[in-house]
């Protein structure tokens, strides 16, 4: 038994060093997952509402006009676009590069009628298709109006709404969209960058080569494996430093735990990445078959969009697939604190996907 | 003749419709070296496959020094060293290392240098196997081999490829492990080497063995049968004037 163990030891330590020696392996499993999380993170991060993008045609040359324009430049509400010409600006309506056009007419902020005043009306265009941001634009230009009607003519307002966000913990956006890419890059390491080097070796002859020897498969699958643990982890902690170095990530939650989660998560994932490259002869053989688990996986599991977005049947569904609990649970230690005991259901899951995995591993596995 | 190591009864192996080796029986003796001959597809390399536990038996028995291959087969990974016909090795991992990790495998603490030595490879223990050439590559492989002392030596073509230096410097390698007393089972496209080489041959042909015997009596039986060669046998031929010409010295 300790031989047994001494052996994989061993030759996990060999594949280590060869791992760290294949440049272009260290690039997409450590630079990979590393551009996505920048990518993602720079659309998602910071909290509340994006600017809009507008065109405004200025046709009214009134003081007015001006300071409407710059001052609400200046709240950052909208991003003015430099298209001046109407026409043009309803194209950009049309491809989605612009959100609105904001038409301010020739007598727009003119003083004019009894009391004598800056009066105006001004026109909003949107896309039909987008009745939700036409509504949200209407709201956020009548309550600019508002202000300045009421500095123009104070009135008492007996009733207003007050305003709160209730977020705990005050989490962004982003900190939903990490656990996601946590999951996604584990699970890519897992799938794609482990079910290719099993079929090349086998290809190579190298497996072959082993074969003769008293190595045992499951031996070397479970050496792969730690192998694959140590990268993975490596690769996990470099993910996290970006993210909260660069994008202010929000940890609530045990690290201990944490860490110890994210192990499992690895160690049954990596089980799927070991049952095809055992079983795949060569990588045309590997790669379809990746393509096939990983996809579903990714697009089922929350990774990219939230499951209560879906219909009942599929998130029914999609409950029980292998990413989903790794996705959630990363997600509920980071930014709701909960503790091993209160994941027993992810936990649950898990050991059942690693225990049927890795039963199919050892018994598909092929040495040539 | 002595004790026998290997013991091979009435072998048989098909794959789906081909027959590749159909009822094969012969002994190996301690400590001798045995080459197996024939063209390709004759069923060579499969029968040395069964021997090595490499393949399943499909039908006969073996038995090598003691332990029946098809129910014992870890028992003779352990008693065996094997150098395939394309075999290869890990990329981006030093020869020590390599070695290191075959130790492993038995679970043997072994000496890497000790077995670059053995095979004059020691200034090449810091290189990765693709950086060697066909010949050192080749002597590497049988360094492997040597990681568990093995009792019978298994070598599938281990000279086909090689230039006749790099060749004749390989037979004195063979030797020289022969000469340790390891049995030593090989399988050749040479005839120049399995003269030098083997103790006893056997030719197959068609998955079949036609004739197992010392070199000398199979040349003997050749020439009671009245055969004579049709151009006058000259006291060298082209490979002496080639390694003249060149020199032994290996090109590497």
């Amino acid at each position: 038994m300790k031989a047994y163990v001494t052996t994989i030891l061993i030759l996990a330590k060999s594949l280590l060093k060869r791992f760290f020696r294949d440049k272009t392996a260290l690039f997409f499993t450590f630079l990979f997952p590393l551009i996505f999380l920048f990518v993602f993170g720079s659309i998602f991060s910071g909290d509340g509402l994006s600017s809009f993008n507008v065109a405004v045609i200025n046709d009214s040359d009134s003081e007015f006009a001006r300071e409407f324009i710059s001052s609400s430049e200046e709240d950052e509400l909208f991003t003015i676009s430099e298209t001046t010409d109407l026409e043009t600006a309803k194209e950009q309506v049309g491809r989605g590069e612009l959100e609105a056009i904001i038409l301010l007419p020739e007598d727009f902020g003119q003083p004019s009628g009894e009391p004598t005043l800056p009066r105006g009306e001004l026109t909003l265009l949107y896309d039909q298709a987008d009745q939700q941001l036409g509504q949200t634009l209407t709201s956020i230009l009548s309550g600019i109006f508002d202000g300045i009607n009421n500095e123009l003519v104070p009135a008492e307002q007996p009733f207003s709404v007050r305003v709160e966000q209730i977020n705990t913990a005050n989490l962004s956006q982003f900190d939903y969209l990490f656990s996601g890419l946590v999951g996604f890059s584990i699970l890519s390491l897992a799938i794609f960058g482990l079910s290719n080097g099993l079929p090349a070796d086998k290809k190579s002859g190298v497996l072959r080569r082993l074969k003769a020897t008293p190595l045992q498969s499951a031996q070397l699958v479970l050496a792969t494996m730690l192998v694959y643990v140590v990268v993975g982890l490596i690769s996990v902690v470099l993910m996290y430093a970006v993210g909260f170095v660069v994008f202010d990530a929000t940890m609530v939650g045990s690290w201990l735990w944490l860490v110890l989660f994210i192990l499992l998560s690895l160690i049954m994932l990596l089980g799927f990445g070991l049952a095809i490259g055992g079983w795949a002869k060569n990588e045309n053989q590997a790669a379809p078959l990746s393509n096939l688990i990983a996809f579903p996986m990714m697009f089922l599991s929350g990774v990219f969009f939230p499951r209560f977005l879906m219909p009942d049947w599929l998130q029914g569904v999609s409950a029980y697939i292998p990413l989903t609990p790794v996705v959630d649970g990363v997600r509920l230690i980071m930014t709701e604190a909960k503790t091993p005991l209160e994941l027993g259901p992810q936990l649950a899951l898990m050991a059942g996907w690693t225990v049927v995995i890795y039963a199919i591993t050892v018994r598909v596995f092929r040495w040539e | 003749m002595a004790q026998p190591i290997i013991t091979v009864t009435g072998l048989s192996r098909s794959f789906d419709d081909i027959e590749a080796v159909r009822g094969v029986s012969f002994e190996v003796a301690r400590g001798e070296v045995f080459a197996i001959l024939g063209p390709n597809g004759a069923g060579k390399t499969t029968t040395l496959e069964m021997i090595e536990a490499l393949r399943t038996i499909g039908d006969g028995e073996i038995t090598l020094d003691g332990h029946d291959v098809a129910t014992e087969p870890q028992a003779i990974r352990h008693l065996i060293g094997i150098q395939l016909q394309s075999s290869n090795f890990y990329d981006k991992m030093t020869l020590t290392e390599q070695l290191m990790m075959f130790g492993g495998f038995y679970s043997k603490k072994i000496d890497p240098l000790e077995l670059l030595r053995q095979v004059e490879l020691e200034d090449k223990a810091d290189s990765y196997p693709e950086n060697l050439s066909g010949g050192q590559r080749q002597r590497f492989s049988i360094a492997t081999a040597l990681v568990n002392q093995p009792q019978v030596l298994f070598l599938d073509e281990p000279t086909t490829g090689l230039d006749p230096q790099a060749r004749r410097h390989l037979w004195e390698l063979i030797q020289s492990i022969q000469a340790r007393g390891v049995t030593i089972v090989l399988t050749t496209h040479y005839m120049e080497e399995a003269e030098l080489l083997a103790d006893r041959i056997a030719v197959m042909d068609e998955g079949k063995i036609i004739a197992l015997d010392t070199p000398d009596n199979l040349i003997q039986q050749l020439l009671d049968r009245g055969f004579t060669k049709k151009k006058q046998v000259r006291q060298a031929d082209l490979e002496d004037v080639f390694i003249d010409l060149t020199g032994k010295d290996l090109r590497e």
